[in-house]
């Protein structure tokens, strides 16, 4: 249960020694939409959220200080040849540590996968340097739940909802691109209500999409799913409280989830079924942390690849100023999309598609993230043309590499003593290839509508995080089988985009809705059975 | 570091506010700004050197923990002060003025809706 507003922490609704319940750790896509699923089908659920629970009235429209309330900013760590490591060292990934995780900040992006993006080793074969692997399902194993998760997130374009509204940042995009010959080009499929519905309001266009949406217009498990679990009566919601250890019994089978609670006291809650949906980062680093006798390299690890083929998409974006106003602040973010590069064409130099999407930053990040390190004069007259300027993201498939991971850092501990995580990646030349290319066309798109100037951003922190607990079909190749349930402890389960194969050029949200829903569909008939 | 001439002088005065700040709570940062600043110092005062001098002094110093504390407290401080975003077009917060429904959130009229044209 959530805290009352006079200040009083309500006690839990279920006992601690109650081995009854399933637990379900991080409130995000994942968890949060898992844990009202299998609320709705009758199941106790107690949600571990590492985070306060904020209300969207407490969310605050300026970048810095909203990044102080909403984002994950515990200690991490970061090594390889990626910028981050340099420009960022200790912030690999911009997620939030929040109930509602980063639903939260969440733009509303939905593509689907495509049919393809499920095997691309069986379409490229090895390439150099990756640890490449088909996932055990296509697309039709996950259409159903596809639709499912659409009418749940409310996603424009789809169940009848009308599409967004073409705001100023998409008419330069959107023209540009057409101009350039592209052809699927609209202003998208988008988890924010253009009508009201779900008894969330439409948008009123305010924009500040990354620093949570005090309107209630976009879905998000806050605002939707959690609320929707409490009124079944059975989810205990406990905010503010720090998984730390999963334990297990003697044969192997998870028994309970030791957590560090508001007040700075270590708790146990015992659990019959426990589920892992701490963003990809924290649930690797929980299970490496969950090491034990029987299982000496991590929970679930005999594999080896916790924590392993971590990846965050290809990113980057580009600006561009005009010699005309854009405001590209005003509406909503990330309301808009050209799909064509999202295609499967080696000849293009690289495996694997990307999509340009709408995006806009206030001068406060723009100023961090545009040029990093840069300063004087020049930089400064940049900003001066900050209300001409318009924006994309470009968003692609990077390839998992097995080195690319997160390990635990033993010489830095958090605030509970634990070690902190740290993340490597080194670029692979598939991703580089992939993001010149995108810069590239980018740039060609804003020059068709008379671009001034243009600039080539960096990938910054971003929010997708992916495939450190990765769904094989052999136990040897992943740590998840296709329901996420892991190959080694019958009673564990991943629920994030921790147990992505591969990531596709898709932004994430949407699948880990879409794999959550079958996940609890799939844990209800196994708790049926008695297997489990 | 970074030169908004229409900014008021009060803009850059609470970064050095923010600075000093930082200096009081933390006696390793006062120990980089301290020895920054007596590099600035090093030849003629900081203060008494011509704008292209004064440059080519922080130049000197690209790089050093003293310029990258000072640098990214600078673009924090600078960019989130509500006098620059006037300067450079920005609104700042809009859910508490209706958002951008009624405001012009597609009022650019240079171009035309890409849906819509054919």
């Amino acid at each position: 249960m959530s805290a009352q507003p006079d200040g009083h922490r309500p006690v839990n609704r279920f006992a601690a020694d109650d081995s009854d319940v399933i637990v379900v750790i991080g409130s995000g896509a994942g968890g949060g939409t898992l844990a009202n699923e299998l609320c709705q089908r009758g199941a106790k659920v107690v949600l571990i959220e590492a985070g306060r629970h904020h209300q969207p009235e407490d969310f605050i429209n300026d970048e810095w200080a909203s990044l102080n309330q909403l984002a994950w900013l515990d200690a991490r760590t970061t090594s390889g040849s990626w910028r981050i490591a340099r420009e960022f060292p200790n912030l690999p990934a911009w997620t939030c540590k929040t109930v509602g995780g980063t639903t939260v900040h969440w733009a509303g992006c939905c593509p689907r996968f495509k049919e393809w993006e499920f095997r691309i080793r069986s379409e490229h074969g090895c390439i150099d340097g990756v640890s490449l692997l088909d996932w055990p399902i296509g697309l039709s194993d996950l259409e159903p739940y596809y639709d499912k998760a659409e009418d749940r997130l409310g996603v424009t374009r789809t169940n009848g909802i009308p599409a967004p509204p073409a705001n100023n940042n998409f008419k330069v995009m959107g023209n540009g691109a057409k101009r350039v010959g592209y052809t699927g080009v609209s202003t998208g499929r988008m988890a924010f209500n253009t009508v009201p519905r779900d008894g969330r309001p439409a948008t009123i266009q305010d924009g500040f999409n990354y620093q949570g949406d005090k309107q209630r217009a976009h879905w998000s498990t806050l605002t939707s799913e959690i609320p929707k679990a409490e009124r079944t009566g059975r989810l205990d919601l406990r905010p503010e409280s720090m998984a730390i250890r999963i334990d297990h019994d003697d044969f192997g089978k998870v028994t309970g989830v030791v957590y560090v609670d508001a007040e700075g006291n270590l708790r146990r809650q015992e659990a019959r079924v426990v589920c892992v949906a701490c963003n990809a980062i924290e649930t690797a680093r929980l299970l490496l942390n969950s090491a034990s006798s029987l299982f000496p390299d991590g929970l679930a690890n005999s594999s080896g690849q916790v924590g392993r083929n971590y990846m965050r998409h290809v990113t980057g974006a580009v600006f561009a100023t005009f010699d005309k106003p854009v405001r590209m602040y005003r509406g909503e973010t990330m309301a808009g999309i050209v799909t064509d590069e999202s295609r499967n064409d080696p000849g293009r130099g690289f495996v694997g598609g990307y999509y340009m999407q709408l995006h806009s930053l206030g001068p406060s990040f723009l100023a961090t993230f545009l040029r990093p390190s840069a300063w004087g004069r020049d930089f400064a007259q940049i900003m001066e043309r900050y209300g001409y300027m318009a924006g994309m993201w470009l968003v692609g498939e990077d390839m998992p590499q097995e080195n690319n991971r997160v390990t635990l850092n033993r010489d830095v501990l958090d605030q509970f003593g634990q070690p902190v995580p740290n993340v490597h990646v080194d670029d692979h030349p598939n991703d580089t290839a992939m993001r010149e290319h995108a810069y590239a066309a980018g740039e060609s798109v804003y020059a068709a509508v008379g671009a001034l100037r243009t600039f080539r951003v960096s990938p910054y922190p971003t929010s997708h995080n992916l495939g450190t607990a990765r769904m094989s079909a052999r136990p040897e190749d992943g740590v998840v089988n296709e329901f996420g349930r892991a190959h080694d402890v019958p009673n564990l389960f991943v629920s994030d985009g921790s147990v992505m194969t591969t990531g596709a050029a898709a932004n994430p949200t949407l699948t880990i809705v879409a794999l959550a829903l079958r996940q609890a569909e799939y844990i209800e008939q196994q708790l049926k059975a008695g297997a489990l | 570091m970074y030169p908004h001439d229409a900014l008021p002088d009060d803009v850059y005065a609470r970064v050095a506010e923010k600075l000093a700040e930082a200096a009081r709570e933390d006696s390793g940062v006062a120990r980089t700004i301290e020895a920054g600043v007596s590099a600035l110092n090093g030849g003629r005062p900081f203060a008494e050197l011509s704008a292209d001098e004064q440059l080519k002094a922080l130049k000197g110093l690209e790089g050093s923990d003293f310029f990258e504390f000072v640098r990214s407290t600078a673009v924090v401080e600078v960019y989130s002060d509500q006098r620059t975003w006037h300067l450079v077009g920005y609104e700042g917060p809009s859910f508490d003025k209706g958002g951008y429904i009624n405001r012009g959130f597609n009022d650019l009229d240079w171009l035309p809706d890409p849906e819509a044209a054919s």
